[in-house]
């Protein structure tokens, strides 16, 4: 259980990023975030696995203050969180083996770890990993030699090996197409049901939010300013989230 | 009103043309061009582009043979020698004497139109050289020569005459010069090797400090930031060949050691310049992911900032050597030590088929490098 209380966030530029959020997140729920781009929902994310450390407030996940934790505690948290990103943010550079690898660090030894070893049952397990995305034939291929949707599914399996409680996706299908959106929201949705892993995840479009959300925030300037389930959301809903010129955005007509 | 903009404009443009031109006149008054010169120098051209363009690289292994003769000072002092009846021989007439006396020396049977040097073998196995002759076309040789108190025998030993004769013909190897100027150029290259070594152990922290994205944060970070750029464009500002000149006076003229400080200067600035627009370019979005899997600040910095940054490093590394072996060819004429040393020296000396030969070296090796140098690059974007 998740227990977001009274959080604000304010940026050194005084900029009010989230302002006296509270909420609950029960354990194995697939909770979607919904706002404007600039509503807080990705200081919202990083607050939760301290990215960002907020400016007031709590967080608790089972009972544990995340807010007041520091260094080893905090690592000993961020690892029970996994977190999807938009632009995948893999090293670009490294092998999809070590991209997946370095979801397991924070159960590792610093020292061994930083001279590249790691042991052989970590390996088998980031096999597993990939091969449940469906990676498994791309291990030895750089990072940046595939495509937008297999780079998500490297990040998805970087997060399997953290063996998470709960899973932050920050608007993790915005830079795929639209078959490919579903593809990563369905491998979302089953880690979420097989695993019983929590998801907060950001999401734009309204066709996703229904099928894929049990509970839906919605956030504007920082202020939740909707919380309930996603048939609740219906076209003024929707406009009055994302404001008046808002049209009714769906990632496909197909499905 | 529009005309008058017209001609305004056209005037300006006009004004811009004379003003190129001026320039362009003076800097030819400033720089004497002298074609006449060039053209009448055209002997002189000949004979220096000749010899630069004939390098010496091979030359004959000289083979070397020694005839000798006892001559007993005074006589007496030993019995007089024997001479042989036939093959390389040498006879002295009279056989024996004291020290001032005129006796002449005779070759017979030796090489025909050899250089030899003639030479004393005292008593105590020391040498005194004479005087270089070359033998007749029969290798006969006549000198008149004075014995001296210093060829005296000494406890029964006699001091001997010789020449040592260097035979034409000799086997074909690599000649003294370029042996020298291979070994000016190892010294070069491992100049440059190490002076991009040092240069670059130091540029690796400054460049941290002087990238915006990991040092300037808050007050301090800011002046460490602002100070270490500041002092990185200072340093580059001064040419390797200038720090050269004044480290050579420092720790001698011709000494590597005085290229490989200034080498090293120049090298950590501008590495550590462009090492650090490397590092400010990095992603933070790996940095961001792999912090969020509880990993701790080494294992953040060894999986997501040293993968992005790696592969700059080692071209702006190598490239950097490559420039250094350019700099350091030349960074010999100002004292820095190694080929341009070697070069210099040469062309003061008007050895100018030995300069040929370390041009030629100069040309080869940074040609190699260059080739090497971005084949490595390639390999490593």
């Amino acid at each position: 259980m998740l227990k977001v209380e009274h959080l604000t966030k304010v940026y050194p530029n005084g900029t009010v990023a989230l302002k006296d959020l509270s909420f609950e997140v029960p354990d194995g729920e697939f909770l979607v975030i919904i706002g404007l781009s600039g509503s807080g929902k990705s200081t919202l994310l990083r607050c939760i696995n301290r990215l960002i450390d907020p400016t007031e407030g709590k967080i608790t996940m089972d009972g544990i203050d995340i807010t007041a934790a520091k260094g080893a505690e905090l690592r000993h948290i961020r690892r029970q969180i996994g977190m999807i990103f938009q632009h995948f943010n893999l090293v670009k550079r490294s092998s999809v083996m070590t991209n997946v690898l370095s979801g397991r660090l924070g159960y590792l030894n610093s020292w061994s770890s930083t001279l590249g070893y790691f042991p052989h049952e970590e390996k088998e397990r980031a096999l597993a990993a990939m091969t449940r995305v469906g990676i498994a034939d791309k291990v030895h291929s750089r990072a940046d030699a595939l495509s937008g949707g297999q780079q998500q599914r490297v990040g998805i399996a970087r997060t399997l090996m953290q063996e998470p409680k709960l899973i932050l996706a920050d608007e993790p299908v915005a830079s795929l197409d639209p078959v490919l959106a579903h593809s990563i929201m369905q491998y979302i949705e089953k880690l979420n049901e097989e695993d019983n892993v929590s998801v907060i995840c950001s999401l734009h479009y309204l066709d996703l939010i229904q099928r894929y959300a049990e509970r839906v925030i919605g956030l504007k300037d920082g202020v939740k300013v909707f919380e309930g389930l996603p048939s609740e959301i219906n076209r003024a809903k929707f406009k009055e989230i994302y404001g008046e010129e808002a049209q009714d955005m769906r990632a496909t007509a197909l499905v | 009103m529009e005309t008058l903009k017209s001609l305004l404009h056209s005037l300006k443009r006009v004004l811009i043309i004379i003003a190129v031109i001026a320039l362009l006149v003076l800097s030819i008054r400033v720089t004497k061009p002298d074609l006449v010169k060039l053209v009448s120098s055209f002997p002189k051209a000949k004979s220096i582009m000749g010899q630069l363009l004939r390098p010496e690289i091979l030359g004959r292994e000289s083979e070397k043979i020694t005839v000798a003769q006892l001559v007993p000072v005074p006589c007496g002092s030993v019995a007089n020698p024997e001479v042989p009846a036939s093959g390389p021989r040498i006879t002295v007439d009279p056989p024996c004497g004291n020290p001032k006396d005129k006796v002449q020396v005779r070759g017979y049977e030796l090489p025909k139109n050899a250089e030899l040097s003639i030479r004393w073998i005292l008593p105590d196995g020391g040498l005194l050289s004479i005087k270089n002759a070359v033998t007749n076309a029969n290798g006969e040789l006549t000198e008149t020569m004075e014995l001296r108190p210093i060829t005296a025998a000494v406890d029964g030993k006699p001091a001997q005459l010789a020449f040592e004769i260097t035979l034409p013909e000799g086997k074909v190897v690599a000649s003294q010069t370029l042996k020298d100027v291979l070994d000016a150029m190892f010294v070069t290259i491992f100049m440059a090797l190490i002076a991009t070594t040092i240069g670059t152990i130091f540029a690796v922290p400054l460049s941290f400090l002087a990238a915006s994205n990991i040092t300037r944060k808050g007050w301090l970070g800011s002046a460490v930031y602002y100070i270490v750029r500041a002092f990185l464009n200072i340093i580059r500002s001064y040419e390797p060949l200038v720090l050269a000149t004044i480290f050579a006076m420092i720790v001698g003229f011709g000494s590597p050691f005085a290229g490989v400080i200034a080498l090293s200067i120049t090298t950590a600035a501008s590495l550590g310049k462009m090492f650090s627009e490397s590092v400010e370019g990095i992603d933070s979005g790996p940095i961001e992911a792999v912090t969020a899997t509880g990993a701790n600040k080494l294992q953040v910095v060894v999986y997501a900032v040293v993968p992005q940054i790696i592969p700059d490093f080692l071209s702006f590394t190598i490239y950097h050597w490559d420039i250094n072996v350019r700099i350091s060819t030349i960074i010999g004429f100002v004292g820095g030590g190694g080929i341009g040393y070697f070069l210099s020296q040469r062309i003061n000396t008007l050895q100018y088929s030995q300069s040929g030969t370390a041009l030629l070296a100069i040309i080869l090796v940074v040609w190699a490098l260059d080739f090497l140098s971005s084949e490595i690059r390639k390999q490593l974007v």
